[in-house]
């Protein structure tokens, strides 16, 4: 069988009736596009994720944070309601019950606090390699004449020297202990140190940091500066007289103390610090291309003062006075990324709340892998519909052809052969369809990847460069192929129909 | 013997009531080189009878001999390189693909049986210039007058050298002189020894050009009457001139 004259023939039968094909084409065309760009963000947001955070022990590290403890007791299946009644009523009582229980729990408080004592406990954990408390606190601020309450500052890894890349100005802090800080370039600019040489200005210079009013270990935000108006307007509602406006304006401004003073305040003994710090650098806002750690700049996003750990674990131990040091958030680094699972869990078991990156990681990738399966799915019903036009063009011409199928067979040709004509016919409108798609979802990515891209640098605080979407070779062939064998699928039922042709009838003379 | 037909019986079925026979126990013998007509009433079976020679259709019962093979016991695939290899066919309608140039058209059967292009391409040109439509090669089929189109019909049907050529009223759509032109051919290529076989009702063409003139009538063979070659010769040196004068 010559293959090279039958797709000769083929290709004949689809250049008679080129604007009927093309549209059928186009078909194809449509599905395949919409297939492929799915598919390829699918794969380059999967990339874009694990490519930013899989570097650097990402996937060792385990966020740890203050837990609610489980209450062995409370376990839903354990409460039993006694005395004589009908199940209907026990069961509806201990319905009751476990949703009390689960009220206690949360009421309960943060009844497992990240102490020096209960990381100690948890360093002996199988696998664990090192926790790390970080310390995230907010600080007064004064620097020439400006003023801010609850600055949120960090305490850095100070041997990794991960930020130093990012010092604009100035230094590196010089030692771990040094009274000595690196200040965001935002806060300078909200300051009014606009230009670089504004801000590079500050460096030497020194600023005072104390503690936010009444904050204990809980460290609460401070209440918001409001005016008058504003306070009316808040409360208008409750129709407060002017006195009692005045009350809640000066108590608004107390809050912290009061609250303190609420949740028990003989407990928890703050001591008001005061420090004088040396500018010694000025701390950019991250870029593309930065190493991107979680360490660092996962958790300090907002801060706007940086200095070593070690000064900011001897500031916090001051400022807690004869209380427990409470950290808010340690980081867990387990021995190998296999393992990051299963301590997460052990630590979640003992009441902590814990979550790794590899977890996270895990989950968005397996979200993702849903989300692109089901708009492949719909995407898929683009590609069928295409395939019901395939099928129909295919179907009208066999029936205008029904003569020349008839001929076909007078002079020799087999069922078989007229079947492949018709095949081969369509497997070229799918394969058309799907390089046309192909070729034009790959053009529709370069300016898809700027957008995409954008989007990103909006919607998140690190920017990314790479691309978003991506075209791996099998997804190349994937579309092409795709395209072909649906529209082979498609002709099957036609090309049946075509060599069923009765060549008496269809050359009858008429 | 080339073809033994014995018997032959072709009923359809149509809207499932009573079938309906086209032929009813026909039998008929045709040597090789013979150019036979059958003649007779639409309706009589002849092109039933033809069709079921080239292979195109199966008989409902009864038993058809080509160069011995028995076609009835043939499958749908079997058929198919019967009538390849050993079938040519004309109609009356022509039957050429629209889209395809001459020489293209000519060239068809050749597709099937795999031959490649630039051998179609010389191939399908000598037959052109053997029916004298050299150049036309590259014309399409409504570029073409009647007459023209029934030659490259003809060339078609004799580009794989056929044992049998088939005419059904091959002339049905011409006017006399071209019909002429096309008999002519039909005869110089019974005189290269292929068998003809030419269905026809117009008794007037039988009775010049045929060896044998077979008469049917309601699916059963008639009459049946050989001839001497002389007028046939005499026909062709007449038809071949007209030809030549057009070519």
């Amino acid at each position: 069988m010559s293959w090279i004259a039958m797709i000769g023939l083929a290709l004949g039968g689809l250049l008679r009736k080129k604007g009927r094909n093309t549209l059928t084409m186009l078909g194809v065309f449509i599905g395949v596009f919409a297939l492929t760009m799915i598919i390829s963000l699918g794969q380059g947001l999967m990339a874009v994720i694990t490519g930013t955070v899989s570097g650097d022990d990402n996937l060792r590290q385990i966020s740890l944070l203050p837990g609610f403890g489980i209450k062995q007791n409370d376990k839903p299946e354990e409460i039993v309601i006694e005395g004589d009644m009908s199940e209907r009523r026990r069961e509806r009582l201990r319905r009751a019950a476990i949703a009390r229980s689960q009220l206690r729990q949360t009421a309960s408080g943060q009844s497992l606090r990240l102490t020096e004592e209960s990381l100690d406990e948890l360093r002996k954990l199988e696998h664990v390699q090192s926790i790390k408390p970080l310390i995230l606190r907010r600080y007064q601020v004064d620097f020439e004449g400006h003023h801010s309450d609850g600055t949120q500052t960090f305490g850095i890894d100070y041997a990794r020297r991960h930020p130093e890349s990012r010092v604009i100005a100035g230094r590196y802090p010089s030692s771990n202990e040094a009274d000595e800080v690196l200040v965001h370039e935002y806060l300078l600019y909200t300051w009014g140190y606009v230009t670089e040489e504004q801000a590079a200005g500050v460096v030497g210079k020194t600023l005072v940091i104390s503690s936010v009013k009444g904050a204990g270990e809980d460290n609460p935000m401070p209440m918001p500066e409001m005016s008058p108006q504003d306070l009316q307007a808040l409360f208008r509602d409750l129709k407060l007289s002017e006195a009692e406006l005045a009350a809640v304006a000066t108590l608004s401004k107390r809050l912290p103390e009061i609250l303190a003073k609420l949740r028990g305040g003989e407990q928890r003994r703050g001591i008001a610090i005061r420090r004088e710090l040396k500018i010694v650098g000025v701390l950019r806002e991250p870029e593309a291309g930065d190493r991107f750690n979680l360490l660092e700049d996962g958790q300090s996003t907002q801060a706007d003062l940086f200095f070593a750990e070690g000064l900011a674990d001897r500031l916090l131990r001051e400022a807690a006075g004869s209380g427990d040091v409470v950290y808010q958030r340690a980081l867990v680094m387990v021995d190998d990324p296999s393992h990051a699972e299963a301590v997460e869990q052990k630590l979640r078991d003992k009441g902590y709340t814990a979550f790794s990156v590899a977890t996270v990681l895990k989950r968005l990738e397996s979200s993702l892998t849903v989300v692109t399966v089901i708009l492949s799915f719909l995407t898929g019903i683009a590609l069928i519909v295409a395939t019901l036009g395939i099928v129909n063009t295919m179907i009208t011409s066999v029936i205008e052809r029904t003569r020349e199928i008839g001929v076909w067979k007078a002079v020799g040709a087999t069922n078989t052969q007229v079947q492949i004509v018709f095949l081969i016919e369509s497997a070229l409108i799918g394969l058309g369809g799907g390089l046309l798609g192909l070729g034009v979802a790959a053009l529709a990515m370069l300016p898809g990847d700027i957008i995409a891209r954008n989007l990103i640098a909006q919607r998140t605080s690190f920017p990314y460069e790479g691309a978003v979407f991506i075209l791996p070779l099998w997804l190349q062939v994937t579309g092409p192929v795709l395209g072909t064998l649906v529209a082979i699928l498609a002709a099957i039922y036609p090309a049946r129909r075509a060599s069923r042709v009765d060549p008496v009838t269809a050359l009858r003379h008429d | 013997m080339i073809v033994q037909i014995t018997d032959v019986w072709r009923q359809y079925r149509m809207g499932g009531a009573e079938p309906v026979a086209a032929l009813r126990g026909a039998t008929l013998a045709i040597e090789a080189g013979e150019f036979t007509c059958l003649l007779g009433k639409s309706g009589s079976g002849k092109s039933t009878l033809m069709n079921l020679i080239g292979g195109l259709d199966r008989p409902t019962k009864g038993s058809i001999e080509v160069d011995g093979i028995e076609l009835s016991r043939m499958s749908a695939r079997e058929l198919s390189l019967y009538r390849r290899e050993k079938i040519g066919f004309v109609f009356q309608s022509f039957n050429l693909v629209g889209s395809m140039r001459a020489w293209e058209n000519v060239s068809l059967p050749l597709v099937f049986a795999g031959v490649p292009r630039a051998e179609r391409k010389r191939r399908a040109d000598e037959m052109l210039e053997r029916v004298g439509l050299a150049r036309r090669a590259d014309h399409r089929p409504t570029q073409l007058s009647g007459g023209e189109q029934q030659r490259v019909a003809f060339a078609r049907a004799l580009i794989s050298h056929p044992r049998i050529l088939l005419g059904d009223e091959p002339t049905g759509n011409l006017d006399s002189a071209t019909s002429e032109q096309i008999m002519a051919l039909m005869v110089e290529e019974n005189r290269r020894g292929t068998t003809i076989v030419m269905v026809t009702h117009d008794p007037d063409l039988a009775e010049r050009y045929a060896s044998r003139i077979v008469r049917m009538a309601d699916g059963a063979v008639v009459g049946d009457t050989r001839r001497e070659k002389l007028f046939a010769t005499e026909a062709t040196e007449k038809g071949t001139e007209a030809a030549s004068q057009r070519g």
